[in-house]
């Protein structure tokens, strides 16, 4: 079997295997360091292959994967030994970077369509609005105060004048209370707006009302329907100075 | 739960990304190590550097324009993301950056369009020969001339499974059906149509 298995370096590396004979064949490879070796050098040849028909893509394209990474959290540097050649296969695409391409290109459409039609209603308005602060210049990616609750931060664009809240890993908020958005400046705290939880994946909501970058943003937990005032310490802190 | 209302001073020396790096010539594995860092700026430069190769790439395999703009994007966010599990000891960034671009190509193909793509198949076995196609491209570049006549250098069996499986993104079942050969012929021809590449790539540097 393991002469067998010797052989299908090749069709690895050009990608060429079924689903269950790629995860056999890598788990021959933790085991097998002369084809791992094999493996590593035939994918540099094939990358080769691959460089070989280069063409400069679209230049508005960076514009969309800048802001793709604006919503998109890292991964910390763990990678133990069993994982190496366990190279993330995409069987189930990362929801966080397939998410974030899909937010990007629906808020694309509709911002063009708000263009385009010159009104439309408040949902189509907001959306317009997070790619606008997604994609602009000088868009800056903050994250929350460690100690929070998920992983939270805030993209906040100064020559937009707003910010964009993106969570990932928020718990439903507990049964008759809401996530509530604060932006808080030297005058205190004023509300910014009801985060909905809604099953897996990240949350985006734009900020009500307008920021300089230099005010904090809070979330608390407060009862549905949201609070004029917050009623309890918060859960996720940003500093935009910071 | 820690927090509270209350201003506070940014932790020390997480405030700012480093700045004091020399801009230009960088090698993509230190680029890499700096993404992993979440370093904008050295993200912008590496998709500078590697944005042709992985979109051509991902055209070639995916042809259809808007959804090659998809993958590439999908890639480079996916880049992003997964930047600190880089292993330099596993191989070089570039090779590293175009498996991943291939592996999504290959996995846009053989999803969505699984039924599509069945009909090209069928379409294509009365095409002839897939390599002509390839040949049109690789023609200006130095390194366009080296692979052409690295690809030169294989059989005709081991150059159509090469270009069936890496351009056109096909799993060796399909090829053999293709080229109406055992599937098992076709894994040893793409190991041996690579190696060879390997070697002829190594001599006419």
């Amino acid at each position: 079997m393991s002469a067998d298995l010797h052989t299908l370096t090749g069709a690895y590396a050009a990608h060429a295997l079924s689903d269950t004979e790629r995860l056999a064949f890598e788990r021959h490879l933790d085991a097998c360091p002369a084809c791992a070796q094999e493996v590593r050098e035939l994918e540099a040849t094939a990358a080769r292959l691959g460089a070989a028909v280069a063409a400069p893509p679209p230049p508005e394209l960076w514009d969309r994967i800048r802001a793709g990474t604006l919503v998109t959290r890292q991964l910390p540097p763990v990678a133990g030994r069993a994982e190496r050649h366990r190279r993330a296969r995409p069987r189930v695409p990362p929801l966080l970077a397939a998410a974030a391409a899909l937010l990007v290109a629906v808020l694309s459409v509709t911002a063009l369509n708000l263009g385009l039609l010159g009104r439309a209603d408040r949902a189509d308005r907001t959306a317009g609005l997070v790619a606008a602060v997604l994609a602009a210049p000088d868009a800056r990616r903050v994250a929350a105060l460690p100690g929070g609750t998920g992983q939270a931060t805030v993209v906040v664009s100064r020559q937009r004048g707003r910010a964009v809240f993106v969570a990932d890993g928020l718990p439903p908020a507990p049964a008759a209370r809401t996530y509530q958005l604060w932006v808080v400046s030297r005058s205190g705290p004023r509300p910014a707006g009801l985060v909905e939880v809604a099953g897996e994946g990240p949350v985006t909501r734009l900020l009500d009302g307008p920021v300089t970058g230099n005010e904090q943003v809070a979330m608390t937990v407060e009862r549905k329907g949201g609070s004029a005032r917050p009623t309890s310490e918060p859960v996720v802190v940003v500093d935009l100075e910071a | 739960m820690a927090l509270t209302w209350t201003r506070r001073e940014p932790p020390q020396g997480l405030a700012q990304a480093p700045t004091d790096r020399p801009a230009g010539d960088d090698t993509l594995e230190r680029l890499l190590a700096l993404v992993a860092r979440g370093d904008e700026q050295a993200f912008a430069e590496l998709y500078q550097r590697v944005a042709a190769a992985v979109f051509g790439l991902v055209s070639k395999v995916v042809r259809n324009p808007a959804q090659s703009e998809e993958v590439t994007q999908e890639v480079f966010v996916e880049l992003w993301r997964t930047a600190a599990r880089f292993d330099p000891g596993r191989g070089t960034a570039r090779s590293w950056i175009m498996t991943c671009a291939h592996r999504r190509a290959v996995d846009r193909v053989r999803s969505a369009e699984s039924s599509a793509r069945r009909d090209d198949l069928a379409g294509r076995r009365d095409q002839g020969r897939p390599y002509d196609e390839v040949a049109e491209q690789v023609e200006t570049t130095l390194e366009r001339e080296r692979v052409r006549r690295s690809l030169d250098a294989l059989t005709d069996l081991q150059r159509e499974a090469v270009v069936l499986a890496y351009y056109g993104g096909h799993t060796h079942r399909e090829i053999a059906e293709l080229l109406g050969v055992p599937s098992g012929t076709v894994k040893t021809r793409l190991r041996d149509g690579l190696i060879r590449l390997r070697d002829h790539m190594a001599v006419d540097a």
